[in-house]
């Protein structure tokens, strides 16, 4: 069994889990001092009544200080510097998000300038420049992906300096997640095949990567088996209280196990095709799932032989020669794309030149491939990858998954 | 896999001291390597002029610092960092971490997975540098132990190693 000679872990989040879980935010928010909270969504959250449930669940208990839902997809220092000042001016003394990965971060930037009592947030980037705690911050994920709603970093962009800026703190871990089944029960079948893929891609990648550790194994290990026990039932029935639930939790899991054991080479390449073609994070991640897999294998093929039992079962895991189990793992992965793919009608892609965007066109043209391996080098996860990766790497794993066909493992440098 | 003793003052001191030779020896062979081999200048190429990164161990030192002059060269700055802008920041957390790191027992990726390494700046430069200092452990180490230190050993030609080694080697000592 392997273990790191040594490792740093650490999330202290409080998790409420269940059908009914908004109920107790009051409580929460009553241990933690606080009973006027601040709820940060956006549109397309209000849009599906969600805030509408919190609102409901938590009102005749609590004053909520303001509603705002002008959280754009992108959101900036300026959204951020904005919901401040609503933060001051209404006196609220929590900020309770409700929303996907953007309304996640934009909540910690909020929190870091009422806390700081700060005028320019972008001092407080990079690592460990917060020094304090900051106040109540209560995270309600709507999409079971991300896992942001345990991870100590946010990312906020600053549009008119043309800049991205990554703020890590333990400070910036919410004091709560409250996962509740009525928050994901809207989401299309395509988002929860997509961002349920993230949290896949959060688990594996923690398992297999550089920095991976017994704790986060343990985390990695149970979301792998309930989302694939769940996802592929949620998606045809979407409307599976249990299943959602499920989905809500293992990538609560996967959050834990990979902000303590950092995500490798999919992210790697999936961060650039995201930034240069715009192709949403979770469809990026469950193509280059496979193809991770087999560009790492030399490398850490008994990790992945183990992620058999929770990914495939208990029977095909026992039914499967060991020194076939990791081969067995890649071939699950294909399928479990192909699965999703005939499950949302062809709308999950299974490798990059099918990606369309709403009006049909092409949304990753062959010809930008090597402009997005230039720009993998440049990403963070890179060095948490098994193997080195260099720019023919890039290349040549991003032309297979273009094409959609195995990686030519003769020509994977093994050094 | 690693191995941890209690350890006394003074051998911390000798790794102060064994640090301080291999960040003085390895600041100098960067500036030479950035003019012997072609992807190394390679890298330095797009860093702005007057571009500076530091690599050292927290909180006392010892550090040492690599820049590119106006004339876009690459220069080693020297230790102290006192009055100097850091651009790229990498910081070991502690003596032992570095002693790991300068003793080839743990790469530099398995040193930031760790916890031990931590960098501070601009991430796509960060991992520049970080490819720079493995390409210059390939020249400066024998293959037996660069492939300790790094997660693939190069298939570069033998020509390449061994010549770019002896120049580095040779401009290092001498400092130009
Ligand atoms: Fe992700």
């Amino acid at each position: 069994m392997y273990s790191p000679g040594y490792y740093e872990f650490c999330c202290r989040v409080k998790i409420v889990a269940g059908h009914q879980a908004l109920e107790k935010i009051p409580g929460l928010l009553n241990d933690l001092n606080a009973n006027k909270p601040l709820i940060l969504a956006d549109k397309g959250v209000t849009g599906a009544g969600l805030v509408k449930i919190l609102s409901a669940a938590i009102e005749n208990q609590i004053e909520i200080g303001s509603i705002e839902d002008d959280i754009p997809q992108d959101s900036d220092l300026k959204v951020v510097n904005h919901l401040a000042n609503v933060y001051r001016d209404k006196g609220c003394d929590a900020i309770i998000a409700v929303g996907g990965g953007s309304v996640m971060d934009t909540a910690k930037g909020v929190n870091i300038v009422v806390s700081e009592n700060a005028d320019d947030l972008m001092k407080f980037s990079g690592a460990g420049t917060l020094k304090h705690q900051l106040k109540p911050l209560i995270a309600i994920p709507t999409t079971s992906g991300t896992g942001s709603e345990v991870t100590v970093a946010a990312v906020i962009a600053d549009h008119q300096k043309n800049k991205k800026m990554l703020f890590t703190s333990y400070f910036l871990l919410p004091n709560a997640a409250v996962l509740d089944s009525r928050m994901t029960l809207t989401l299309p079948p395509f988002f929860t095949a997509m961002t349920a893929m993230d949290a896949m891609t959060h688990a594996i990648e923690a398992y297999t990567c550089l920095a991976k550790n017994p704790i986060s194994d343990a985390h990695a290990i149970r979301a792998i088996a309930m989302i694939s026990q769940n996802l592929l039932n949620v998606v045809k029935n979407p409307g599976d209280k249990n299943g959602r639930l499920a989905l809500a939790n293992a990538a609560t899991l996967a959050g834990v196990a990979f902000s303590n054991s950092m995500v490798g080479m999919v992210h790697t390449l999936g961060h650039s095709v995201g930034a240069i073609c715009h192709v949403p994070h979770g469809t990026c991640m469950s193509i280059f799932l496979p193809y991770a897999l087999e560009y790492n294998f030399h490398k850490i093929e008994s990790f992945i032989a183990e992620i058999l039992f929770p990914l495939g079962g208990e029977d095909m895991y026992r039914s499967t020669p060991k020194n076939q189990r990791a081969e067995k793992v890649i071939e699950l992965a294909r399928k479990l794309n192909q699965d999703l793919f005939d499950a949302t009608n062809g709308r999950h892609s299974r490798f990059l030149k099918e990606i369309k965007d709403r009006e049909g066109r092409q949304m990753v043209p062959k010809d930008k491939l090597t402009e997005i391996a230039a720009t993998a080098l440049g990403d963070g996860s890179i060095f948490y990858n098994p193997e080195e990766l260099d720019y023919d790497d890039c290349l040549m794993v991003l032309n297979a998954a273009w094409e959609g066909v195995p990686l030519d493992r003769s020509r994977i440098k093994k050094g | 896999m690693d191995d941890y003793r209690e350890l006394k003052p003074r051998s911390k001191l000798f790794k102060k001291i064994y640090i301080a030779i291999m960040l003085w020896f390895v600041g100098r062979s960067i500036q030479a390597a950035s003019r012997v081999d072609k992807d190394i200048k390679k890298e330095f190429d797009d860093f702005p002029e007057g571009f500076t990164f530091s690599l050292g161990v927290a909180p006392n030192g010892p550090y040492m610092v690599v820049g590119k002059d106006k004339q876009g060269k690459v220069k080693y700055l020297g230790w102290n960092r006192q009055g100097k802008r850091i651009d790229v920041d990498m910081k070991l957390k502690n003596i032992e971490a570095a002693f790991l790191l300068f003793t080839f027992q743990e790469s530099t990726c398995r040193s930031s997975a760790r916890n031990r390494l931590i960098v501070d700046g601009d991430v796509p430069t960060a991992a520049a540098i970080v490819r720079v200092i493995d390409m210059v452990e390939v020249y400066l180490l024998p293959k037996l132990i660069a492939k300790l230190a790094i997660r693939r050993y190069p298939s570069w030609s033998i020509m390449r190693t061994l010549i770019g080694r002896s120049r580095i080697y040779f401009r290092a000592i001498l400092g130009y």
